[in-house]
């Protein structure tokens, strides 16, 4: 049993979180996810992973098969602790008769925001998402653009501890993906724990402290994204000249020789070490020896080709 | 502060709908023509005195006038026109309330707020009635005032619709939500809400049916069966006598000229004793308890309401 303090120290501390729709369709198969205070933390995985199922989890539009686990401190579903999140859902739709500025208003009352407060915010965020000339037009006149800006300036209404994004550059151009990447790290500097889904992966690589990686309803990888990037995918080590002569030895290591270069597959230091031992054996001198490491693009791909993944052990990560 | 961010969002819904307008503009039609329609002694003039006649039945003057002339705005425009077209009308264009609400995508964010799913859903059920309250108040207060200022009848018992026009419809309503949130589906709704509406008239009619024809009597068992049943559905033909009671206005016999088939339009004995028979019927009617009638009725909602309550708070989205 953990101590209620240590508890408190996540922002999302998410325990054994399982979902089946149905009878069969196993969305979540026991996810464990920690989410530090004041970090921005990315989801990632491939279509059907069950990322929007387990955010849904988390904003109780779901209801979970099994979860345990809290919010910003109190278990699921606790009602001030809901006041403080913010969240955007992927393929949000407003009612259609409203204004820009009557959803803000609309959503800030049901986060129980008092009404002086929604009208000062709501001018403030439909400035800063460039929507101002619009407060006044209904929805269903704005471009896809325009309404996820309106849908992050909705989730931002009640001044949210926790945000929580599914896809939040769905439909956005360069542009607009760049501005909600400074938005994210604006909202980071000033206290506040960004969650967000996305299968954007060079965004994620951006501006994520820390990512987890889902697939198939369980968590494949988890860590600080430096961690999970720092280990090497392979080693080139390039000499100064013709390998020839190291040919049949270099290949007995399991090393692929092109040219002047050795390609070693893997992350053994061990083996690298073999090899420019044999390259110095024979006096050939080394120019360089360079790992080449993972990207998060990799680290999806490895992850999904792992096929069964085995459930995550609930480990807790340090914090850091 | 939740209350009132649901009814002024469900009001704006309303507003937006073209079937809220074109109400309005009916109504106002009514009063209109009710506006031409005046009195000077017992001269009753139509088109704003194009054309007059003279009438002793609902001279305002005389003493039955007034009623007369209440009853009729309460039989040919309240219950006719607005307690039925009207209903099917605002059924048609709240249907959507719930399956719009409850569309993947608008829902997350609604759900995701600190309300729990069944104080929502109550929110919501209540600001349906906005759109019908409006509409009743807007046609009652209306024909009132016209009574009033152009008639000099004034019978605040009429007011009384208003709140009897919600109910009505709120019997109805519930089964259109509880289709809305089993399905998502508008069309379904609004078919199988009418659908309901008939059904619930047929067999609160059915008894009427065994009493005016002595011999089906015979058969008590099925009688007392049907009058059973006739019990549970909600009191929707009782609309028109409640309102005619709270108007206190008499059956809709009383409130137009009946001509006989005698010579020259008079009554024969024949005419009489259909007359009375038929009068006998609807006076039966008028004298129901309004409190089994209502009480009964909300019953029924009550159950209808709670079914869609529970599927609305357990299902995913
Ligand atoms: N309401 C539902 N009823 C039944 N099955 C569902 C429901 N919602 C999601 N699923 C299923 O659960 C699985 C996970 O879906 P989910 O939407 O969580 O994935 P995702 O990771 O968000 O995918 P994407 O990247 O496409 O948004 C999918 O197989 C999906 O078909
Ligand atoms: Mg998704």
């Amino acid at each position: 049993m953990e101590g209620l303090t240590e508890m408190t120290n996540w922002a999302v501390d998410l325990i054994d979180v399982r979902k089946t729709y149905g009878r069969t369709v196993e969305a979540l198969r026991g996810v464990n996810i920690q989410v530090g205070r004041g970090e921005i933390f990315g989801l990632l995985g491939p279509n059907g992973a069950g990322k929007s199922t387990l955010v849904k989890i988390m904003m109780t539009v779901v209801r979970p098969t099994h979860a345990l686990g809290t919010l910003l401190g109190r278990p699921l579903g606790h009602r001030g602790k809901l006041e403080r999140t913010g969240y955007l859902p992927e393929n949000h739709r407003f009612p259609h008769y409203l204004t820009g500025a009557q959803v803000l208003d609309y959503y800030g009352a049901l986060g129980k925001v008092p009404r002086t407060r929604r009208r000062a915010k709501a001018k403030e965020l439909l400035d800063r998402v460039w929507l101002t000339q619009w407060a006044d037009t209904k929805v269903d006149k704005y471009s896809k653009g325009m309404l996820q800006r309106l849908g992050i300036a909705q989730a931002l209404m009640n001044d949210p501890e926790l945000i929580v994004l599914d896809e939040p550059t769905d439909g956005l151009d360069p542009v607009g993906r760049r501005d909600v990447r400074e938005l994210l790290i604006e909202l980071k500097n000033m206290g506040a724990t960004v969650f967000l889904n996305s299968h954007m992966l060079s965004e994620l690589e951006m501006v994520c402290d820390r990512v987890a990686i889902l697939v198939q309803g369980l968590v494949a990888r988890q860590g600080r994204l430096a961690q999970l990037t720092e280990r090497a995918i392979e080693y080139r080590i390039t000499a100064a000249k013709d390998l020839a002569d190291a040919h049949s030895k270099l290949a007995v290591l399991g090393a692929s020789v092109d040219g002047r270069t050795v390609r070693l597959a893997g992350d053994e230091l061990g083996k690298v070490n073999e090899a420019i031992d044999i390259l110095r054996e024979r006096g050939i001198p080394i120019e360089s020896v360079e790992p080449q490491r993972f990207s998060l693009e990799d680290i999806l791909v490895e992850a999904m080709g792992d096929g069964a993944v085995a459930p995550a052990p609930i480990a807790r990560p340090a914090k850091g | 502060m939740q209350f009132w961010a649901v009814i002024v969002d469900s009001f704006r819904e309303s507003l937006d709908r073209k079937i809220f307008w074109v109400l309005i503009a009916l109504s106002c039609l009514i009063a209109l023509v009710m506006l031409s329609v005046g009195f000077t002694g017992d001269k009753i003039s139509f088109f704003f005195g194009l054309w007059e006649t003279e009438t002793e039945f609902y001279s305002p003057v005389t003493q039955m006038g007034p009623t007369r002339l209440v009853g009729a705005v309460v039989y040919f425009f309240l219950a006719a026109l607005l307690g039925w077209i009207g209903i099917v009308l605002i059924i048609i264009a709240t249907a959507g309330m719930f399956p719009e609400m409850m569309r993947l995508g608008a829902i997350d964010v609604v759900l995701s707020k600190p309300i729990s799913r069944a104080r929502l859903f109550l929110y919501k059920y209540i600001s349906g009635m906005v759109f019908v309250a409006v509409q009743g108040a807007f046609f009652v207060v209306l024909t009132f005032l016209v009574m009033g200022l152009r008639w000099g009848v004034w019978r605040p018992g009429y007011l009384l619709s208003v709140p009897l026009l919600v109910l009505l419809f709120s019997y109805i309503f519930c089964v259109s939500v509880y289709v809305g949130v089993k399905t998502r589906s508008t069309v379904a709704a609004i078919l199988l809400s009418i659908g309901a509406w008939a059904l619930f008239a047929v067999v609160h009619q059915a008894p009427q049916v065994f009493e005016t024809f002595p011999s089906l009597k015979e058969h008590a068992a099925v009688y007392h069966t049907i009058r059973v049943i006739s019990w549970i559905p909600p009191k929707t033909g009782d609309f028109d006598y409640l309102a005619a009671r709270a108007a206190g206005v008499g059956t809709s016999l009383d409130v137009v000229p009946m001509p006989g088939t005698g010579e020259g339009g008079a009554m024969t004995e024949l005419d009489r004793q259909q007359l009375a028979a038929a009068r006998d019927v609807e006076e039966r009617q008028l004298l129901k308890d309004p409190v089994a009638s209502i009480g009964s009725s909300l019953l029924f909602e009550a159950v209808v309401v709670l079914m869609a309550m529970w599927s609305f708070v357990r299902r995913d989205y």
